[in-house]
Order: structure tokens, then C-alpha cells, then sequence
């Protein structure tokens, strides 16, 4: 059947508007975080409630942007690279809002909405592919379990990504302001390191203890680790049937277990004496990365079974 | 360990080695065993596995492009025999890769068997005796109630029971009464049966990788295939495999369709075939399609290529008929223009061959002709024909994709249509009688398939209950109010611990002691 370029158009329209809202969004936030700190938090949390309200708007826009593209292909909506980056962070700005209902995360809001506007961005320009069938090897029912497994723990993983990376922030300066005294060199440096260290530190006040960012992260990883090990063992019984093995050592199998490995050592190093917090939290972000690589270099550059990228 | 170390001991992870007792190499060997199957160990060798797993997506892979490896190889003169030296283009069979896993398989095992005897052990113990000084504990609290030690603990117990909390009720010498509940054991248990589950995993590859056997044949319209040894065009057997797990089943392909997008790309493919499991059974018709393999008597049937094989005629000048064979074409690109050979070794005063071009869709271009479409809207035939020893009497073996044409006189070209016939200047005449299809298959067979699947599905399973179950201690002790044994009040202690989620804890700690104190 061909594609209803109709439906696909409207799909693209309401992207747009879905990246608009987002975008506003951001700024709420980061309104709210920059200036929540000093005497105008009024007008802060007023711009953090609009940024939230903006955020639901475009998760409206951006369900109905991924619904309409799947009418207008007969299929669902995540046969090629635009597509998938559209579902991802999809899921990402749905694990934050289901976050904020539960617990007051809106400090999480600027540093969501950053990357999700990137990769709405990214996906919308560069990766962007017209509306289309799907090629044989992906006919089969088998996309709706592994893709779906994929995009829900790598939505997951970009938000533990995220707070992990604040984490991280957090935990330096606490440790900073909880150290000796900066030495006095002179009036000038001493004057110097005071001024940086309340204009950050106003912004670090904002942000939650680094033991509720830690136990943050971790819940989110705790969710979205077993999604992935789910994800790669459905794929492995997709590749059974359309492939003949269900391993292959594939470029893109092999940097999906990269990305598990590294997650894995993120869970042995919380249980693991000296390994706990920041040196956990670095093997989370470089499972984040190995995944990054998995998305956007094995789609691209590598050349694999998983070349279903759409792009060019 | 102190009581209260004792209490707050949630997890059977093993302890950080310390110094061993014992001497010498005994202690030494205890202590590296220590070592090898510490959490820190599992870490490094986690972390060791993934960077070892990385140049295997960088470099060319024989298991994967044995071309692109010969290309690498010839590209890169010096850089390229040191890095086959360290097997970096086989890095997953690579003895270091081999070394990597079965260290951190060594290590897990190590770990896992200590640990499953101590959370049986767990799971039969009495759940440990609250601390003395409850509130020490994170969190803690404490309230008066209306009644006596023994009641209030009778029913903090129905309580946590119907909770399915498991309780022990101890009776203190000075006249206390104190519970101790535990829960959530199933973390532990979880977190055993994914562990396990792994090393299953791994046993269920090398059974596949031991017994198993893989072959791909190329089957033309309306031929058979049997799974015997010598039916197959290429055949992969695994270390320990023998003949006699070739399964007796055969099927004959009786068609094969291809339908494309308007751009050229493919949309489906499916083959029809007729297929036997044993050469008595009656035959049944079954589709093989992509993502949709055959299952055959324990192995699977997939397909996995398809091209055009062209039916070609040859008359000698008297009109008789010396070949009548549908010849597999391979395609060269994605539009399937295809290159073959047709031999024609015997009926003829010479022996005669012809290289071919097929187009399925002729197209004039720049660059010389090409197939502008893969369908066949326009099917054309460049031939070749050439005359000399074909070279087959010799004896040395020769692809049935290649003619020997250095050494072969070169007669004529000509260009045909299906059903045109071409007469060569000896009066052999050469028909395009027709297009036909073929399709490869590939046979597989893995004995050590379910293994890996149930073991997956344990991994899944076991990975979530151990990160989504708690596991928690709830202690509740009540003192007689004034001291005295039959005292009809008594102040109540109740603390609680767990290791994570603490935020989710102290909801649940909270709901507990208001429903206690009610």
C-alpha cells in the first residue's frame, strides 16, 4: 500500500509543533532554575509550572506525530532512524513526566528537554526519511517486541543519563564546599573563587542532595536494565528466525552487549565497596556513550546487518 | 560481628577478602580464589569483556565479511598480518576473547556457590534478633501503647503475617517481648536464578556450537533438495558433529516470487515448496519466507537469496538436442543484473561454452547496459560463445560460475530475448527458452537452542525481581511501661532497615507502625 502522504505531512507538521513546545519548555525551565534561587521565586515557579504545562502539550502533539506517521504508513512507526529517534525520546519525556507526578523532579525539566529537543532536532533534519514501507526483514511482528524493548530502555536510559550527569555536579560541589577553606592568595583570588562559587553554588542550592540524584538514577536504571536485557534477547529470537542464529556478532548486537556490559558493571559497582557513587556513576555514563555508539555509529558508519537506517 | 552489624547484614555478597589463616602457597591459593571471585574481580572482568568485544566491531570480521578481511589485508601491507597475528579479525574466537569470558564464568560460578548456600541458609533461619537499642537505627521510632508486651507483639505479628512478612518472637529477660520480621528474600533469589541462568546460557551456546550444523543450497523452480551431506553447495558442521544428525527430510521448491517497491526495493519473497519430512511421508505445501523459516524435523529451513536461472536450449546442426538446462545466474547488484555459464560439454563436434549478461530490465546507460529494475519487465540475454576444451575431463575440480575462456577460441556475441533463438556459423543453434527462478536456502540446526531460550527467559525473570523485590527488616519490641511483668501498658520500639530504596522503605515502615499503633 502506498504511504498517505496526507497523514505523513500532518505527522510532520505536528512534529514540528512537538519540538516548538519542547523548546519553550526548556526555557521554562531553565528560567525557573536560574532564577528560582533569588527573592523572584514567584515568577520562577510560575514559569516552571507554564514549562510543565508546555511539556504536556508537546507530549500531545508529539503522540499524535508519531500516530498520524503510523496511519500514513500501514505500519507501526518505528521502521527507520527518524522514526526511532522520534519514539525515544517519546518515551524520555514520558519517564520524566511519569517521574513528575511522583516525586518533584522539576529540576530534571532544562536537562531533559536539552536532549530530547537535540534529538528531535537531529532526527528531524539529518535523519529525516519519507514516509515509506518497511523492507522484508523487518515484516514481522517481532519489531513490535524488540523495537519497542529498545526505544523504552533507551528513552529510560537517556533520562538515568541526565540525572546522573547532575549527580555527578552535585557530588563535586558538595564535596567542594564540605572541604577546607579555600587558601587566600591574595584579595583578588580569594574575592574570585567567592564569585564563582555562589554564582554555581546558587544553581547546585536547587538541586536536590546527590544521594536522592544517585538513588534517582538508580531507580530509573533499575527499570530500564532489565527492559534492555529484554530487548537484546528478543532480538536474538527475531534474528533466529530472519537470520538463521540467534548470535552473530553483529556490529550492532555486539555494541548492544557492550551497552549491557557496561550497565551490568553500573549495578556490581553500587554493591561493590570503592566503587560506589561517583565511580559508578561514570560506568553508567559510558554505558549511556556505548549506547550512543550502538544508535548513531552502527546505523552510519558501520556497516551491519542493522542498516535499516533510511538515511541518504 | 556485632549484633547490630549482624541485623544490617541484608545481602550474602561476600565479604572484601582479608588476611587468610594458614601458611604459605595454601593461603596464597585461598587468597588468589578470594580474589578471582570477588565483586571487584567480576567488575574488572565486565568491564575487560566489553573493551575486548570492541575492535570486533572496528576491524573486518571473518565470521562475518570474509572479503572485506582480504581487502583490509591487501590494503593495509604491514599494519594488516601483525593484527591477524593477534586475531583481531577473529576477535570473537580469539583465545584472549575465550580468556575474558570463561574467567568471568569462572568467577561467577566461584561466587554463586557460596552464596546459594548461604541464602538457603537464610531462607530456613529465624529472621535476627532485634538490636538492643532500637532507635539507634535510621529508621526508628517509638510510641505507648494500651496494652500488654505480650499483646502488642501478638498482634504486630498478625499483622506482618498478613503482610507475608516472616516474624520470630523472643521473650526477653526483663520482661520485654520483641518481633523480628524479615521480607523480600526473593531479592536474593532473583539475583541466584539470573546468575545461574547465565552460566546456562553459556552452556546452551557451546552445546549449539558443539553439536549443531549449518549448509546453504542453491534450488532452482521445480527441483529438490534432500538433507544429505552431499546436496549442499557449502556445509559448516560443528566440532563434534556427525552425519547421522542430518535429519531424513527433503522438499522440492515449486515456486519462488519476488515483488518489488517501484524503486527498485524489495517487499516480499516467498517460496513454495513441497516438503517431506522422510521419504515416505506424503508431501505438504509450505511457504518459507523471510523472518518465516521452514521448521524441519529439528532444523530450520530460512531463506536466504534468490536470483534469475535461465533456460537455455542447444541444437547441433542437425536439430538435435544436446542441453536443455535452466542455469543459475548469480546477480551482481540490486537491480539483479546476473553473470553465468553455460557449458556444453558433450553432443557436440567441439565442446562449446557461453559467458553470459542477464538483465531482467534492459536499460541503456552511460556506463553500458544495466538493469534498470529488478522485476522482469524486460528480460535480456548478452551472450558469449566460445569453443575449445572446457577443460571439465581433466579432472580438476572448476566453478560452475566460470569458463576457462584464456584458453577457449572465442566464436561470436549476441544479445537475446526470451524465446529468440541465435544460429551459431556451424549451424548450432542456441534458444533463450525462458526464465526461471531459484532461491538458497540455509539449513540450521543449534541442539542447543531451548537451552539458551529457557535460560534467557530465567535471565529476564531473575533480573527483575532481584531489582524490583526489597529486601527488609522490621523489628518491634515493647517494654513493660512500669516495669513490672503484668503490666497492663508498655512502651513500644519499632525500627526497620534496608539497603535500597530507602525512600520507598520508610512509606512502607510508616504505614506499618500507624497500622500498629491503631
Amino acid at each position: 500500500m502506498p504511504a498517505n502522504t496526507s497523514l505523513a505531512h500532518l505527522s510532520d507538521v505536528l512534529l514540528v509543533w512537538t519540538v516548538s513546545a519542547y523548546a519553550l519548555a526548556m526555557l521554562g525551565y531553565a528560567a525557573e532554575f536560574a532564577f528560582g534561587r533569588s527573592g523572584g521565586s514567584a515568577r520562577a515557579g510560575r514559569a516552571g509550572r507554564a514549562a510543565v504545562v508546555l511539556t504536556v502539550a508537546g507530549w500531545v502533539a508529539h503522540v499524535a506525530s508519531v500516530t498520524t506517521r503510523g496511519f500514513a504508513v500501514h505500519r507501526v512507526p518505528w521502521g527507520n532512524m527518524y522514526e526511532f529517534s522520534s519514539m525515544v525520546s517519546l518515551v524520555a519525556v514520558t519517564v520524566f513526566l511519569v517521574l513528575l507526578a511522583r516525586q518533584p523532579v522539576r529540576f530534571l525539566g532544562a536537562f531533559v528537554m536539552a536532549p530530547v529537543v537535540l534529538y528531535l532536532g537531529l532526527a528531524g533534519t539529518v535523519l529525516y526519511a519519507k514516509a515509506g514501507p518497511l523492507v522484508p526483514a523487518l515484516n514481522s511482528y517481532w519489531i513490535k517486541i524488540h523495537v519497542v524493548a529498545a526505544i523504552t530502555a533507551s528513552g529510560a536510559f537517556m533520562v538515568s543519563g541526565v540525572v546522573t550527569v547532575l549527580y555527578l555536579l552535585k557530588d563535586r560541589w558538595e564535596r567542594r564546599s564540605a572541604g577546607p577553606a579555600p587558601v587566600s592568595i591574595g584579595p583578588g583570588a580569594a574575592a574570585a573563587v567567592e564569585f564563582g562559587d555562589t554564582r554555581v553554588g546558587g544553581l547546585m542550592h536547587w538541586l536536590p542532595a546527590s544521594a536522592v540524584l544517585d538513588r534517582l538514577a538508580y531507580r530509573v536504571i533499575a527499570f530500564a536494565f532489565p527492559v534492555w536485557t529484554f530487548a537484546v534477547i528478543a532480538g536474538a529470537i527475531w534474528a533466529e528466525q530472519a537470520w538463521s542464529r540467534y548470535w552473530g556478532w553483529d556490529p550492532k548486537e555486539t555494541w548492544s552487549f557492550i551497552t549491557w556490559l557496561a550497565y551490568a558493571a553500573y549495578l556490581h559497582a553500587r554493591a561493590t565497596a570503592g566503587w560506589r557513587g561517583r565511580r559508578a556513576a561514570v560506568l553508567s555514563l559510558i554505558g549511556f556513550g556505548c549506547l550512543m555508539v550502538d544508535y548513531y555509529v552502527v546505523n552510519t558508519v558501520l556497516v551491519g546487518l542493522h542498516s535499516y537506517a533510511g538515511v541518504g | 560481628m556485632t549484633e547490630l552489624a549482624e541485623a544490617a547484614k541484608l545481602s550474602t555478597a561476600p565479604v572484601p577478602p582479608q588476611r587468610q589463616p594458614g601458611q604459605g602457597l595454601r593461603r596464597n591459593l585461598r587468597q588468589a580464589w578470594r580474589q578471582l571471585t570477588s565483586m571487584r574481580t567480576a567488575l574488572l572482568l565486565l568491564t575487560l569483556l566489553a573493551l575486548a568485544a570492541i575492535p570486533g566491531t572496528l576491524l573486518p570480521q571473518r565470521g562475518l565479511n570474509p572479503v572485506a578481511v582480504d581487502t583490509y589485508l591487501a590494503a593495509h601491507p604491514q599494519l594488516g598480518p601483525f593484527l591477524d597475528k593477534l586475531s583481531l579479525f577473529d576477535v570473537f574466537a580469539a583465545p584472549w576473547f575465550a580468556a575474558v569470558y570463561l574467567l568471568l564464568l569462572v568467577s561467577v560460578v566461584g561466587c554463586l556457590v557460596p552464596r546459594i548456600r548461604l541464602h538457603t541458609r537464610a531462607l530456613r533461619r529465624r529472621p535476627p534478633v532485634a538490636p538492643r537499642n532500637l532507635t539507634r537505627l535510621a529508621t526508628s521510632t517509638e510510641w505507648s501503647a494500651d496494652a500488654p508486651p505480650a499483646a502488642v507483639v501478638d498482634a504486630a505479628r498478625l499483622l506482618l503475617r498478613s503482610a507475608r512478612w516472616r516474624t520470630d518472637i523472643r521473650t526477653e529477660d526483663d520482661g520485654a517481648v520483641s518481633i523480628a520480621a524479615e521480607k523480600g528474600y526473593l531479592r536474593e533469589t532473583g539475583n541466584l536464578v539470573f546468575h545461574i541462568a547465565l552460566v546456562g546460557l553459556l552452556a546452551g551456546i557451546a552445546l549449539g556450537g558443539l553439536f549443531g550444523y549449518k549448509g546453504t543450497v542453491l534450488v532452482v523452480q521445480g527441483q529438490g533438495f534432500a538433507n544429505v551431506r552431499s546436496s549442499y553447495d557449502i556445509f559448516q558442521p560443528s566440532r563434534l558433529y556427525s552425519d547421522s544428525q542430518l535429519a531424513p527430510f527433503s522438499f522440492m521448491l515449486q515456486t519462488f516470487s519476488a515483488s518489488y517497491q517501484p524503486n527498485g526495493e524489495p517487499r516480499a519473497f516467498d517460496a513454495v515448496v513441497d516438503y517431506r519430512a522422510t521419504p515416505d511421508a506424503t508431501p505438504a505445501l509450505r511457504h518459507i519466507r523471510v523472518n518465516h523459516p521452514l521448521s524441519a524435523a529439528g532444523a530450520n529451513v530460512y531463506l536466504v537469496g534468490h536470483g534469475y536461472a535461465l533456460h537455455i536450449q542447444v541444437r547441433d546442426a542437425a536439430g538435435r538436442l544436446v542441453y536443455d538446462k535452466d542455469t543459475p545466474f548469480l546477480p551482481d547488484d540490486a537491480m539483479f543484473a546476473s553473470h553465468g555459464v553455460v557449458k556444453v560439454p558433450d553432443g557436440l563436434p567441439k565442446q562449446l561454452g557461453f559467458t553470459g549478461f542477464f538483465y531482467p530490465t534492459f536499460g541503456v546507460t552511460p556506463f553500458g547496459p544495466q538493469s534498470t529494475y529488478p522485476g522482469l519487465r524486460d528480460p535480456e540475454l548478452d551472450l558469449a560463445a566460445w569453443q575449445g576444451d572446457l577443460g571439465l575431463d581433466s579432472g580438476a575440480p572448476q566453478s560452475v560460475y566460470q569458463l576457462p575462456v584464456a584458453s577457449l577460441r572465442h566464436l561470436a556475441n549476441r544479445q537475446l530475448s526470451p524465446g529468440q533463438t541465435w544460429r551459431l556459423a556451424n549451424g548450432t543453434t542456441v534458444k533463450f527458452a525462458g526464465v526461471d527462478q531459484w532461491a538458497t536456502f540455509q539449513v540450521a540446526h543449534d541442539p542447543g537452542k531451548r537451552l539458551v531460550l529457557v535460560a534467557a527467559v530465567l535471565i529476564v525473570a531473575g533480573l527483575l525481581v532481584s531489582l524490583r523485590v526489597r529486601r527488609r527488616r522490621f523489628w518491634v519490641r515493647a517494654v513493660p511501661a512500669d516495669g513490672a511483668t503484668d503490666a497492663r501498658r508498655s512502651v513500644v520500639h519499632a525500627a526497620g532497615l534496608t539497603r535500597s530504596d530507602p525512600d520507598g522503605f520508610s512509606q512502607e515502615f510508616d504505614s506499618l507502625v500507624r497500622r500498629m499503633k491503631d
